[in-house]
């Protein structure tokens, strides 16, 4: 349950030089998220939060601080370290879907596993219960480029569980969905909540302003964390 | 295959980048294509000229005044004759007979019908002939490429040579010689030793060399030494010899082929890398995407190198394949004339399959190491894209 | 010279490690910058560069690894039918000796792939830690092959470039043979206890892997393959030519024999360097390499089984020994 702490951030700094100009995206961040916690960072583009998101995800370095996962530092670690980390405790969820439309559904999700050298049976199992936990196992077969916006966020979301990972981070998942999907999508976040996973979502999105599910709503502006709010609609557990 | 969940994504990545792989397969396939049939042909002539020259004496007793060849004495064969380890001593006449046109020559080779042959394809054809009814008149043996000459110039049934005293000699065609021995008899004009002699202009006593055979190859130092010291003019001329000047004009000609091989090969490589090096920002985000997704540098390396092997081995087989099949099934219509070019008529050699480890493994090299070498940097720097590529 | 020199095999080979000479100095020049720059415990952006050079290494040290594997073979086969323009070689063995260069060309690319073998082990154990606390060893051991490849590819141009067509070599038969009664065997040994010796190694061997005996199974393999040499040499390489005078190492790679001679120097050699880097690693870095080891293990006792096979076909063959 909510008990040990699951990601620590600590006295985190981001800033990419461009010729002379030093631009500082994210400023003396402390954060902790506890396991099994769902968490909303909220600020408009330009906040730093996609940057945060990406540090927390191993895809990106910070130019200074800390960022552990289970105990574990993960800024620093080699190639091999860092994407076996991503590949068995992150799933991204992506504003622009990022699926690769010349394939299918099925050959989308599988692609996770891959380096982990499984047999062809062991991975059809894995794909076809993620694709059935997020709803859209009757496209197994389709070509990703002609499935709908929202089939498209939930072939995402069924890659991004196929390898039962700890933690789910979104970056801006409802961005391109109509409400409708939205909401849909909001449900499955819910579920995956249920399961016990960690979860941060960046977003502007204000349908994420009171969901039962989220334990606190960080707002973020110009690269700092302006204060925790908790969720008042939380009840206590 | 126990990691077939990564083959099968190696074949949707190889099919998607197909059209820039088809580009690089079609280049190779014409490089390989042209490499492959050259060697090819050239080791198959060479394979037929080795089988060939298997078959000459083993050694050629020659004579020569002022840096010329001249005839030689046929009392010279006695002497030979007392040397031990020495086996079927033959004097042979033989010359260049100039036609009218004085462009096409054939060779007049006598030999004595009677005796002890010391080459052993003219040992083969002469138990073919019907010796007794050759003999009878004046007839020759003639060379595919001479009898076609002949025809064409109205010659059906034989020819009238003209000796260089003066005289003319009719000669009667007898027969033509096999297909087979066409490599080195297509211009060739047997007849016996004495009329050799008449349409060349020797004496009886003239032989242009005498030719014989030592069984036991330890001997051959010796006897080499031994014969020298008989007369200050003669000259000793063994089959390694022979062999060894082949070897080298085949190695000259084929090195100087490679070389300039060599610079197409350099443009295909520069062309190569700049292919591979021209990463559309699609691909880095679809690499970018990968890595986001947990793969590292390692797998992306390992699928990255796969594909380029597929391409390698595909304009391989089958560029190896078709130039089998152009040479030795088609016969390489274009390109042997290359290689029997300088022969004096037109031959018509089968060329013998050849399928060499050797030439094999040296196209595979030549093509196969600048090519992984061209690709190897332009990989690596799409393998190490930054997995924050997906994010934009 | 100029002959040898334009002979397709030796071109292809010297093209080939010309290429790959161009792609070591490229990981030599990165290997140098890593070696000046690395800190791995900075964030900057510049350490994270080194980084990704090092993959760069890594991939051109693979790649060329495997390339000197074939061409080591290729090397041989194209000595092999050099033996054609050089008088007096009947086989590789004197096309090998035609100048000083030739034995210290084999030798060297024998080093050579022995060190690369040990720097691919190092690396595959450096990039499995989660600080790369080797990238100093393995660094400048690449630096020493690199220099090493260096000699050897200056030696490569040397050793073609002054073969001489004309003055004859010896063949095997003087190079190896028992002339004169003298005894080419080491230590004065005689065929008797060469082979008694040989098989007694190889049995040390296999028991000082199986029961982990690190240092004895470092010492036995390396005296294994010194005598193992010897014994192909002057014993079961008779069998194989069948032919108690014919002493020869290169002989048995042509044709005619089947090509054995490969797949016994490349068992012995392959297994030798396998079993010892995985004790290397074993004791240095405390890494278990059961995997390494066994393979080895496979590959000698192939080696053995192999030798030994001629000589009972042939007794089974013919009821007698040479």
């Amino acid at each position: 349950m909510i008990d040990d702490v699951m990601i620590i951030i600590e006295n985190l700094n981001k800033h990419f030089r461009s010729g002379d100009a030093l631009s500082k995206v994210l400023k003396d961040i402390n954060l902790e998220i506890r396991a099994g916690e769902c968490i909303v960072l909220k600020g408009v583009s330009g906040s730093g939060k996609t940057t945060l998101l990406s540090i927390m995800a191993g895809l990106d370095r910070p130019s200074s601080g800390k960022v552990l996962v289970e105990g574990e530092s993960i800024s620093k670690l080699p190639d091999l370290h860092i994407s076996h980390f991503r590949a068995q405790k992150i799933g991204m969820i992506f504003q622009h879907f990022n699926l690769f439309d010349h394939l299918t559904a099925a050959e989308n999700v599988m692609i996770p596993l891959i380096p982990a050298g499984l047999s062809m049976d062991e991975v059809n199992q894995k794909v076809q219960k993620s694709l059935k936990l997020a709803n859209i196992s009757h496209k197994t077969q389709s070509t990703a480029g002609r499935l709908s916006g929202g089939e498209k966020q939930r072939v995402a979301i069924a890659r991004a569980l196929v390898s039962d990972p700890a933690i789910i981070l979104c970056d801006e998942p409802t961005a391109n969905l109509d409400r409708d999907n939205s909401l849909k999508f909001i449900d499955i976040l819910g579920q995956l909540h249920d399961m016990g996973k960690t979860i941060v979502v960046a977003t502007h999105d204000p349908l994420f302003d009171s969901l039962p599910f989220v334990s606190r709503i960080i707002p973020m502006e110009d690269g700092s964390l302006v204060s925790t709010v908790p969720n008042d609609t939380l009840a206590e557990s | 295959m126990r990691n077939s969940p990564f083959f099968h994504f190696l074949t949707l990545e190889f099919f998607k980048e197909r059209k820039k792989h088809i580009g690089v397969i079609a280049i190779s396939l014409v490089i390989l294509f042209l490499l492959s049939s050259v060697l090819f042909i050239s080791s198959s002539i060479r394979y037929s000229l080795e089988q060939t020259l298997e078959q000459e004496p083993d050694f050629v007793v020659q004579r020569t005044q002022g840096g010329e060849r001249v005839s030689v004495p046929i009392e010279w064969t006695d002497g030979l004759l007392e040397i031990h380890g020495i086996s079927s001593v033959t004097p042979r006449v033989y010359g260049r007979y100039f036609f009218k046109s004085k462009e096409d020559s054939f060779l007049v080779v006598g030999v004595d019908f009677m005796d002890e042959q010391s080459h052993k394809a003219l040992r083969t054809i002469m138990d073919e002939t019907d010796l007794k009814q050759f003999l009878k008149g004046e007839n020759m043996l003639v060379g595919e490429g001479v009898s076609r000459y002949l025809k064409a110039h109205f010659y059906p049934k034989g020819y009238t040579f003209l000796t260089p005293k003066g005289a003319f000699k009719k000669v009667h065609l007898f027969k033509v010689l096999p297909k087979e021995s066409n490599l080195i008899a297509n211009d060739m004009i047997i007849v016996p030793i004495e009329l050799a002699q008449e349409i060349l202009g020797m004496s009886e006593e003239e032989v242009s060399d005498i030719a014989f055979n030592v069984p036991n190859d330890d001997e051959w130092e010796n006897v080499e030494d031994k014969i020298s010291s008989f007369h200050y003019d003669l000259r000793v001329v063994t089959k390694n010899d022979i062999k060894k000047a082949y070897e080298n004009l085949y190695n000259y000609k084929g090195g100087i082929f490679l070389i300039l091989f060599l610079i197409t090969m350099v443009t295909f490589v520069l062309i190569l890398y700049q292919r591979y090096s021209m990463v559309y920002s699609s691909e880095r985000r679809h690499i970018g995407l990968l890595r986001a997704l947990g793969w590292s540098i390692n797998d992306v390396l390992k699928l990255k190198f796969f594909e380029t092997m597929m391409v390698v081995v595909m304009a391989y087989v089958l560029g190896v394949a078709l130039a089998y099949f152009y040479v030795f099934v088609l016969g390489a219509p274009l390109l042997r004339e290359i290689f029997l070019g300088g022969v004096n008529l037109h031959n018509s050699i089968t060329l013998v399959p050849i399928l060499d480890f050797g030439i094999l493994s040296s196209i595979f090299l030549i093509y196969a190491v600048p090519f992984v070498s061209a690709v190897l940097i332009p990989v690596w720097k799409i393998a190490v894209t930054d997995p924050k590529e997906a994010m934009l | 010279m100029n002959e040898i020199l334009l002979n397709n095999q030796v071109i292809v080979y010297l093209l080939s490690e010309s290429i790959l000479f161009g792609l070591l100095f490229i990981a030599f020049v990165i290997t140098v910058g890593i070696l000046v720059g690395w800190d791995f415990g900075s964030y900057s952006e510049q350490q994270f560069r080194l980084e990704r050079r090092a993959y760069l290494v890594m991939t051109i040290l693979l790649f060329v690894f495997t390339v000197k594997f074939l061409l080591l073979a290729y090397f041989v086969f194209a000595i092999d039918s050099l033996s054609l323009l050089v008088p007096g070689a009947m086989c590789a063995a004197g096309v090998i000796s035609a100048n000083d260069y030739g034995m210290l060309l084999l030798f060297l690319k024998l080093v050579i792939l022995f060190f690369l073998l040990l720097w691919m082990a190092l690396n595959r154990y450096d990039l499995n830690a989660k600080n790369y606390p080797l990238f100093r060893i393995k660094s400048w051991l690449f630096i020493a092959i690199f220099l090493v490849i260096a000699i050897e590819t200056g030696i490569d141009f040397a050793y073609f470039g002054h073969i001489d067509t004309l003055e004859p070599v010896n063949c095997c038969s003087t190079l190896y043979g028992q002339l004169e009664g003298a005894n080419p065997l080491p230590f004065g040994l005689n065929t008797m206890t060469l082979l008694i010796l040989f098989y007694l190694l190889y049995v040390v061997v296999m028991g000082a892997a199986l029961s982990s005996q690190r240092i004895l199974f470092v010492a036995a393999a390396l005296l294994f393959v010194f005598i193992a040499y010897y014994s192909v040499v002057y014993f079961f390489g008779t069998y194989i030519y069948e032919l108690p005078t014919h002493n020869c190492p290169f002989c048995m790679l042509q044709k005619e024999y089947y090509y054995v001679g490969y797949l016994v120097w490349g068992t012995l050699f392959t297994g030798t360097y396998l079993g010892l880097i995985s004790s290397v690693m074993e004791m240095g870095l405390k890494v278990e390499q059961g995997r390494e080891r066994s393979v080895a293990l496979i590959l000698l006792s192939i080696f053995v089984l192999l030798c030994t096979a001629y000589v009972a076909v042939y007794y089974l063959r013919n009821g007698v020994f040479l």
